[in-house]
């Protein structure tokens, strides 16, 4: 003999329930309101550039080289100096951050006071203002010497990308199971051989996408490089005299009162947004075969 | 398995038994002697005695945090790993005492072979996953390390699921042949002592009894200590059991003994279900 359940509320409508679920609808239509306004806000910023740098963005503007106004320049020469001082400050960084990121995660336990320091230290030239990075370095790389380099440029850079490389190194090791390390010394393979051979190994397509970041990060910066490399009218591949690059000139661009500068300026801004794009995807697909 | 052939190597370090044959044991691969083990100020192991016999499987079983696996990694000295955790007392491995300071724990390490509870292949390929560990400690040309591939994959009866795939990442691999593949590469480093921990309790019936199997056959070679929290697996594998309670060792002797006549009560109430 079996009795069915009754309950003594039965399915009479109950108010809590009615109030708790208004609240959720207001709460779900509250994040979908914002949500829809970053997306208006970076879709607009998208359109404008897309408006404005197309229309500048031709075979000229990226084969030749600046010159003065009215004389049907481009942007080449900013272009590869954007590249050559990314591309150095990124092989300057990475060995830092990563020799770094992994003295804090392999080695640098939370009781240790010299690896807590390092990491605080590295936590806050994170959020340094990058301008302050390039006065630094111009008081360290320009003044005395006297003149700006591209060189000093790429340390600035560097400097921003280093915090960066170090944090998403140590989180991504620290992410690898402790497992794997047993299992590793349990074989006999000393603590730098477990590290790199094992933990470096599973991590790695994280430790990628943070070198990938670092790099999208510095390459629209434009601050540090005012005081260093200062840009160059001129190509240059010296990296001991001033050099072009594409954030500098769209500063020096976008402010002037001739219409085809104001359009490279444009074109350039473009160029940089994509170039971040591209490394975004490309971020996204390590990180999907990893 | 006879119960004459395990009698003379069963010592109980609770005095409880005076065995006589006790003092003639043939072989013994570790002793261990008033073994103390602390995690920082907790102290997990107390005055532990007991001998492992070579080249037969002693099971530890006991309840969670009785020290059993505690014990097993003090074997490799995996506890140098983490700061604050030491051990006190002798655990005799080929005449030296393996806790002593100076000891190269890679040389330890490589006789001394481990096998985790969880599968923990390395991020590499099958073959590349068994020549890591014989990299570390023999140099040898492609000819060999090939066949000591085979050779450990055969004996773990993976080659043939494996021999067409050996560049194949080994996370590709299901549970149970990941976990026969980290006792392959357990193996080709060529151990004399084997310890596992919990080995198959993250696998499915039939991958366990292939395990188990493979204990039958590896233990013509190797010394083995397996912790299990499995009664039916330390009965089927084990020449001897130990039973731990609270960090002390409450008593070893045959397997057969110890799961038909357990001296202690405690034993008697763990085996039969009655706690843990």
């Amino acid at each position: 003999m079996s009795e069915t359940v009754v309950s003594p509320t039965g399915w009479k409508p109950n108010p809590r329930a009615a109030r708790r679920r208004r609240a959720d609808h207001i709460a779900t239509a509250f994040g979908m309101v914002m949500a829809g306004i970053l997306v208006l806000v970076l879709a607009s910023i998208l359109w404008t550039l897309l408006s404005r740098g197309l229309s500048g963005l031709s075979a000229a503007a990226i084969m030749k080289p600046m010159g003065p106004p009215g004389s049907s320049s481009g942007l080449a020469n900013a272009i590869v100096g954007s590249l050559i001082q990314t591309f150095l400050a990124l092989l300057m960084a990475t060995p830092l951050g990563l020799g770094c990121g992994i003295y804090l995660s392999e080695y640098g336990a939370d009781t240790n006071r010299f690896a807590s320091c390092v990491r605080f230290v590295s936590d806050v030239l994170m959020s340094v203002p990058s301008i302050l990075v390039g006065l630094f370095v111009y008081q360290v790389m320009v003044a005395p010497f006297g003149h700006f380099s591209a060189l000093a440029g790429s340390v600035a850079l560097a400097i921003l990308a280093v915090p960066i490389i170090v944090r998403t190194t140590e989180d991504m090791l620290r992410l690898v199971p402790t497992s794997m390390r047993e299992a590793g010394a349990a074989l006999g393979a000393t603590r730098w051989r477990v590290t790199l051979s094992l933990c470096l190994r599973s991590a790695k397509t994280g430790v990628l996408t943070g070198i990938l970041l670092a790099l999208a990060r510095v390459s629209g910066e434009t601050a540090p490089l005012l005081f260093t490399s200062l840009g160059n009218q001129n190509w240059s591949f010296s990296l001991n005299r001033p050099m072009a690059s594409l954030p500098v000139t769209i500063y020096q661009y976008a402010g002037a009162s001739y219409e085809d500068w104001v359009q490279l300026a444009w074109a350039g801004a473009l160029l940089v947004t994509m170039g971040v794009l591209a490394i975004n995807i490309a971020v996204r697909v390590s990180a999907r075969r990893g | 398995m006879t119960p004459g052939t395990t009698q003379g190597m069963i010592q109980d370090s609770m005095m409880t038994e005076t065995d006589p044959q006790a003092a003639k044991s043939p072989e013994v691969a570790l002793a261990v002697r008033n073994l103390n083990f602390y995690y920082g100020e907790n102290h997990a192991l107390h005055d532990i005695s007991v001998d492992f016999p070579a080249r037969r499987v002693t099971a530890m079983i006991g309840p969670s945090g009785c020290g059993k696996s505690t014990l097993l990694r003090i074997f490799n000295r995996m506890y140098d790993l983490y700061p604050g955790q030491r051990a006190t007392g002798e655990v005799i491995f080929d005449g030296r005492n393996i806790l002593e300071h100076d000891l190269d724990l890679n040389i330890l390490r490589a006789r001394v072979g481990m096998v985790f509870q969880k599968p923990t292949p390395f991020p590499m390929s099958i073959y590349d996953n068994i020549a890591f560990g014989v990299r570390l400690h023999e140099k040898m040309n492609k000819a060999d390390m090939d066949a000591r591939v085979q050779d450990v994959l055969t004996r773990v009866a993976l080659w043939n699921e494996v021999r067409d795939r050996l560049n194949a990442p080994a996370s590709g691999l299901s549970g149970g042949q990941q976990q026969r593949l980290c006792i392959a590469r357990s193996i080709a480093t060529r151990p004399e002592v084997l310890l596992l921990d919990e080995p198959t309790s993250a696998l499915d019936p039939i991958s366990t009894a292939r395990i188990e199997e493979l204990l039958d056959e590896l233990k013509e070679e190797f010394t083995i200590a397996i912790v299990t929290h499995n009664m039916q697996q330390a009965a089927r594998c084990a020449d001897q059991v130990a039973f731990f309670y609270m960090g002390r060792l409450i008593e070893v002797d045959s397997a057969d003994r110890m799961f038909t006549n357990p001296k202690q009560q405690q034993t008697q109430d763990y085996i039969t279900g009655r706690f843990g």
